[in-house]
């Protein structure tokens, strides 16, 4: 009796063996894996392009999102973009990087929903064969990344520093200016890079005295807005203005490091019935610009996502070519075990006085400078 | 009442299930302003054939026909038949425990307009309405705050309000004391002096013997026959013969007790209600229990007879006093129901469905389920073990289902209970206190109850039992306590019980050990 | 009866409530067919097998817990914030205090365990409702969570990565395949085969009918094909990956929780108290002990999980565990267990779980968007418990309706009662 079962179970494992035995991805394993990103010979042109991006939290990971999937399409890719859930972000990206590999993605752009939170998936990738480009936010703790591209945001911190002085004293002649600060999610590693070059020309002044933080705070751990969320960031002006400007105490300025939250600190003040201070902010957001051109928000930054994702696709092409792509920085970025080739794209600073010009080429933000 | 025209009449109603015939070719003639049992065993299609008549199975889903005041009608849900004036009153209440008298009896029946109810006409109504059944109470009380019996008559009002024309109460009494019973059987009579024609179901046959005009009795989903209790001279004897297809001798089986010494003993237990903390439910009660003996417990509803079970086993009820137990001479202290079962002890509830059973069990998980030490070692379950223990107790306690692993929800009553029983049996207890060992179970099956308890005493184990049923106690108990509002107020031998006496102790705190 | 009906009984035990189940696992294998199909073969392949199991193994660990706490009548709606805590906590030490990693998981557990134990004391002992107490739970450690890591990421050390990222090692000679992979499988090949040969020896004792040989080879053969197959595709992956740590972990847990629900008193008692707390009560269980226990047990799991997760991820941060609660509870319901508790296994909870993973995996693997992905998954919850209704409807077993039948009015609309009606009737009058 027991031979029946004995050789029903040979049976189908011989079957199977043989089934499964075509898709073993042992044979000539080591090879790829061992060779880096297959940059010396380029692969085919029609090869599978991975785009994953953050959860669609502002119109600026849509809009990358769009560029990408046309931009790849015309260069004869094909193209797959991903963006991460809208609550179980990382582990959706951490599960949509996996998925890419799976199919065999040449290259994969990732934008970082949590930069430290991706190496293993990273390393995967690297290992079946794919060059992995950190897209906007650099990916830490891995040695896994081959390229990042991105705007030079200590700049663009500099940038908002500069202009939330020259805005203050557009107003107010002389100081002492009271100002408060905002920085991003403390898991981006952009925050502080933001932060950093903003306070690299504040700080001068506010030592000075001539700028002072009326909440005193200025540590990047009271400043953090969480998951750049814009309810965190007016939660916290709220309460900024109950704990700190109840009286007649006048606030002049507030770093915003964003758009989307410049908005929410102008609401919040808004709402709070007081003047609107001097307020920056960053991505030229489609209501930040209406915003500055109605003369509410001050200044925002143009890093046109145009030209960060034609760069990262030209990128892409050098790859599939076979050429080493272009990188302008080797020293700037490490990510805590390498220093990673970046490519890094001047910001523009844009107020009401010189929007017209710098979004001249823009087809949504053009029509609201006129 | 054969002069009198026929109000319904249902013309062989055949209704089947999947795979089984529950009604086949069913007749039933109902004649106006008169008060017509029907009576059969469980499963012997009575509520099936009610279900069909008051459009709970639609027309279409059984054949024959029904004739209602002279024409046929074909009832597609119970609004239509209500809306003939057809109201059923089942055995479970349908009352909503959170809302008022007058919010009940007009639930879904809302007088005033447009959605909005007016307030005013509801109360009023509400109590003309309490008046023709004869309940008094304030309107506004909560139905949870009321006892069963006067719930039951919030059901027949809300009948009323329906503009009821034939009124089918199934089981009406099951959960009724006597005072609460006969109140109800004269309110029916009182209806049927008003012209309202009622049907009822019931297993309680002197109940039928004294209020019913005629009888249909209904077996393996059958009619069996129609008869004119007076006229056929119909009694309980004559109506158990019908139902069980055969004479049933005595209701009781032949016992001989065979009673040894007093093994268990509670002395001056004292019991305080689990909310209302000034309230005793059991006042310095003291019992004794032989070997080989059964113990009745004779009271009213809500003397506190459940309650004192329930408080001495394990503590599940309501908050510890005073008292002592002995069990052969050595006082045991039962802090919690595992302990009870450790030392010995079994209590089946009076409620099978809510707290004697798990209903999503089968059979031999709920056999095993009170000890599970028994057929596990180190906590690990022997599962072989589990099915022969659960196995010998379907054979030897003839519990009728396929095999063990069928579904307790899919068991009869009386069936029910004796997986319960064999539940406790399966501890070994050395005294069974079972409440209510009978309610809702058929005759036959009542019969064979009896049996088990009674080889359960000639084992040696003590036997405690709670029961409304006076014929019941004085039938199967070698003793009888009485108990009236949580005091004990006599002990009477079985050659002296009658229901006389029973009632009398029942109702007076005569032989009261006050504190 | 059948050969189909006698399959499908002795395949999945006879009783009705597995019926779900036998349609859970159909359902399993035709989305897995399905997108195999959809993915050109990418959804069965090593890779895709690899990381699927990875990806959702602490998943499937939360749903562990879950089950039980849902079979006892609870919820836990704290078990991603737990994870989340935990995996702070332990990266905090490892990075602050250079704790082995080792260690670090024992004070991992040690600290669910204490999470476990305050819930628990809430839920059993004081009596307030399990959904407050772990909804004050969910905000409670979330805010602990930012507390202790301010928010920020913590990287986690090597070793530490093994539970999350780790793969079964290269030993002994060149096959061509993962060998510790291939002796895996062999184990579990094994393992089958002498589950049935005792299945059939219990059965004889039973004096039961024993199945005919043909269903026990049936019941051998597939499942060992299912393995040889799962084994070479998972030791055919890439060199250095092979069979993922976690998911020995999840299998390991799997078999033991399996077999406390199933075969232990513990186990029976928890169904006990979610099917009727009153009456387990009244037959000697310690209610309050097993409402303590399965809430103390959830969240040590869910401290098992947040730990895999934040190795796999290799560092811990503040979004982790947000939305696993769901997710668990989803795999739980969607695998047969009664929302009011007392139904349920932990197999049918694993493939409820595997079910929503495939579908999740498959999506993406087709360029779906997360979007689109929700939304989809959504409907499938709603449609595998809507199943049951519409399967109670026309008259086969259902959950819901066997546990609200004593409660109903017009109790004779559900079939069962039909069934009571029939049985009685066909037997011989009652005897005297």
């Amino acid at each position: 009796m027991r031979n029946i079962l004995v050789r029903g179970v040979a049976a189908g494992a011989i079957a199977l063996l043989a089934l499964a035995g075509c898709s073993s991805e042992r044979s000539g394993g080591d090879a790829t894996a061992s060779s880096s990103a297959g940059s010396d010979k380029g692969f085919p042109a029609n090869s599978l392009i991975g785009v994953a991006l953050p959860a669609k939290t502002s119109e600026n990971w849509v809009l990358a999102g769009d560029l990408f999937t046309n931009g790849l399409k015309e260069a004869g890719f094909q193209s797959d973009v991903q963006y991460a859930g809208s609550s179980t972000t990382v582990a959706d990206q951490q599960a949509q990087i996996s998925a890419m590999v799976t199919k065999g993605a040449k290259v994969i752009v990732i934008g970082a929903t949590d930069a430290a939170q991706l190496s293993t998936q990273v390393e995967a990738a690297k290992q079946a064969g794919a060059t992995v480009i950190a897209y906007d936010r650099l990916i830490k703790n891995t040695q896994g990344v081959d390229y990042y591209v991105a705007y030079d945001n200590f700049k663009v911190g500099e940038l908002q520093g500069q202009a939330l002085l020259d805005g203050m004293a557009k107003k107010k002649s002389s100081g002492p200016y009271t100002i408060e600060l905002f920085s991003g999610s403390q898991d981006d590693n952009n925050s502080a890079v933001f932060f950093d070059g903003a306070m690299s020309v504040l700080k001068p002044k506010i030592d000075s005295g001539d700028v002072v933080v009326g909440s005193g705070q200025t540590d990047i751990k009271q400043t953090a807005t969480d998951g750049w969320k814009a309810e965190n960031a007016q939660r916290r002006m709220d309460s900024l203005l109950t704990s700190t400007y109840n009286g007649d105490k006048t606030l002049d300025g507030v770093l915003s490091p964003n758009d989307t939250l410049a908005r929410a600190i102008i609401t919040s003040v808004k709402g709070a019935g007081k003047p609107i201070p001097v307020v920056t902010g960053q991505d030229s957001e489609v209501e930040s610009v209406k915003s500055i051109m109605a003369g509410e928000q001050y200044s925002t930054i143009n890093k046109d996502t145009r030209n960060l994702v034609k760069q990262t696709i030209q990128m892409v092409k050098d790859l599939q070519a076979g050429k080493t792509p272009e990188v302008n920085d080797t020293k700037s970025y490490n990510n805590g075990v390498k220093v990673v080739p970046s490519f890094l794209l001047p910001p523009v600073i844009v107020t009401k006085e010189n929007a017209a010009e710098a979004y001249a080429n823009d087809p949504t933000l053009a029509p609201l400078t006129k | 009442m054969s002069g009198a025209p026929v109000l319904l009449e249902m013309r062989s109603i055949t209704k089947e299930f999947p795979g089984v015939k529950a009604l086949s070719d069913v007749n039933l003639v109902v004649r106006a302003g008169e008060i017509h049992a029907i009576a059969g065993e469980n499963g012997a299609g009575k509520s099936t054939l009610m279900k069909v008549l008051s459009g709970v199975y639609p027309y279409g889903s059984y054949s024959g026909q029904i004739l209602y005041r002279g024409t046929e009608s074909r009832f597609s849900d119970i609004r239509a038949s209500e809306q003939a004036g057809i109201v059923i009153i089942h055995q479970e209440l349908a009352l909503v425990p959170g809302m008022s008298i007058t919010e009940n009896i007009f639930l879904g029946n809302e007088p005033g307009r447009g959605g909005v109810i007016d307030w005013k006409v509801a109360n009023r109504r509400a109590l003309e309405l309490m008046a023709r059944v004869g309940l008094e109470e304030d309107p506004d009380t909560l139905i949870k705050d009321i006892g069963v019996g006067k719930q039951q008559l919030v059901e027949i009002a809300k009948a009323f309000a329906k503009d009821v024309k034939l009124l089918i109460l199934d089981e009406p009494t099951a959960a009724l004391n006597e005072d609460d019973s006969q109140h109800l059987l004269d309110l029916l009579r009182d209806f049927k002096g008003r012209g309202i024609t009622s049907i009822i179901i019931s297993h309680k046959l002197n109940e039928i013997a004294q209020v019913a005009d005629s009888i249909t009795i209904l077996r393996d989903g059958k009619t069996i026959e129609t008869l004119d209790i007076k006229a056929d001279g119909v009694d309980e004897d004559r109506i158990v013969r019908g139902m069980v297809g055969r004479e049933l001798h005595s209701r009781f089986p032949d016992h001989t007790p065979n009673i040894g010494e007093v093994f268990f003993e509670v002395r001056d237990w004292t019991v305080r209600h689990p909310i209302s903390a000034d309230r005793l439910v059991a006042k310095h009660s003291s019992f004794t229990v032989r070997r080989g003996e059964i113990v009745g417990f004779a009271g009213l509803m809500g003397a506190g007879r459940t309650e004192l079970a329930m408080s001495l086993f394990g503590r599940s009820y309501g908050t510890y006093v005073s008292g002592q137990i002995f069990k052969d001479g050595q006082e045991i202290v039962l802090k919690s129901v595992s302990d009870a079962i450790e030392h010995g002890l079994a209590y089946v509830s009076e409620d099978r469905k809510s707290i004697g059973l798990n209903l999503l069990d089968d059979i031999k998980t709920s056999m095993v389920s009170a000890k599970l030490s028994k057929i596990s070692s180190h906590g690990v379950i022997d599962h072989v073990r589990e099915y022969q223990a659960a196995e010998s107790y379907r054979t030897s306690l003839r519990v009728k289902a396929p095999s063990v692993d069928e579904g307790v929800t899919k068991l009869s009553g009386g069936n029910q209970q004796k997986v319960v029983l064999a539940k406790w049996m399966f501890t070994d207890p050395d005294l069974l206190i079972l409440d209510e060992p009978t309610r809702g179970i058929d005759v036959g099956a009542k019969y064979e109850i009896y049996g088990i308890i009674q080889r359960l005493a000639d084992q040696g184990k003590g036997v405690v039992v709670i029961s409304s049923e006076l014929p019941e106690l004085i039938g199967l108990c070698d003793r009888i306590y009485t108990v009236f509002e949580g005091t004990i107020t006599g002990d009477i031998d079985r050659q002296d019980a009658d229901p006389e006496l029973l009632l009398k102790q029942m109702t007076s705190a005569k032989k009261a050990q006050r504190s | 009866m059948s050969r189909v009906k006698e399959l499908q009984k002795s395949l999945f035990g006879g009783t009705t409530s597995n019926a779900r189940q036998f349609g859970m696992i159909f359902t399993l294998v035709a989305i897995v067919l399905l997108f195999q199909i959809l993915t050109d073969g990418l959804t069965l392949s090593p890779g895709n097998l690899i990381s699927l199991v990875s990806q959702y193994s602490y998943i499937l660990i939360l749903a562990i817990g879950m089950l039980m706490v849902i079979v006892a009548g609870h919820i836990d709606l704290s078990v991603g914030s737990v994870a989340a805590f935990v995996g702070i906590v332990v990266a905090n030490v490892m990075q602050d205090y250079s704790v082995p990693w080792f260690p670090a998981i024992l004070i991992g557990l040690a600290v669910g365990a204490l999470i476990g134990a305050w819930q628990g004391f809430w839920v059993a002992y004081v009596g307030v409702p399990a959904f407050i107490v772990t909804l004050a739970g969910m905000m409670l450690f979330r805010g602990g969570n930012q507390f202790i890591g301010n928010a920020d990421t913590i990287p986690v050390p090597e070793g530490f990565r093994t539970i999350g990222a780790g793969f079964l090692p290269e030993v002994g000679p060149d096959t061509g395949y993962n060998n510790l992979t291939l002796l895996l499988g062999l184990v579990v090949c094994v393992a089958v085969v002498i589950r049935e040969w005792r299945g059939r020896r219990t059965r004889r004792e039973m004096m039961a009918d024993v199945a005919p040989m043909w269903i026990s080879a049936i019941r051998i053969v597939i499942p060992v094909v299912v393995v040889v197959f799962a084994t070479l595709q998972f030791a055919g992956g890439r060199v250095g990956t092979s069979f993922p740590v976690s998911g020995i972990i999840l299998g390991v847990l799997v078999v033991i929780y399996g077999f406390v629900t199933r075969n232990t008193a513990g186990g029976r008692h928890i169904y006990a108290v979610g099917g009727n707390a009153r009456a387990a009560e009244l037959s000697g269980v310690k209610l309050k002990r097993v409402n303590f226990l399965v809430m103390m047990n959830m969240s040590v799991l869910a401290a098992l999980a947040g730990m895999i997760f934040v190795a796999r991820s290799a560092a811990s941060g503040p979004q982790d565990g947000i939305g696993w609660e769901l997710d668990a509870i989803a795999a739980v319901f969607v695998g047969g267990a009664a929302v009011s508790g007392g139904l349920g296994t932990i197999s049918g909870s694993i493939v409820g779980g595997l079910v929503m993973a495939v579908l999740n995996n498959g999506l993406q693997l087709m360029g779906v968007g997360s979007d689109r992905v929700q939304i989809i998954k959504g409907v499938v919850l709603l449609l595998a418990v809507a199943l049951d209704a519409y399967n109670k409807k026309q008259g086969r077993f259902s959950v819901i309706d066997s546990l609200m039948r004593p409660f109903r009015r017009d109790a004779a609309l559900s079939p069962a009662s039909a069934v009571e009606a029939g049985q009685e009737s066909g037997k011989s009058p009652v005897a005297g």
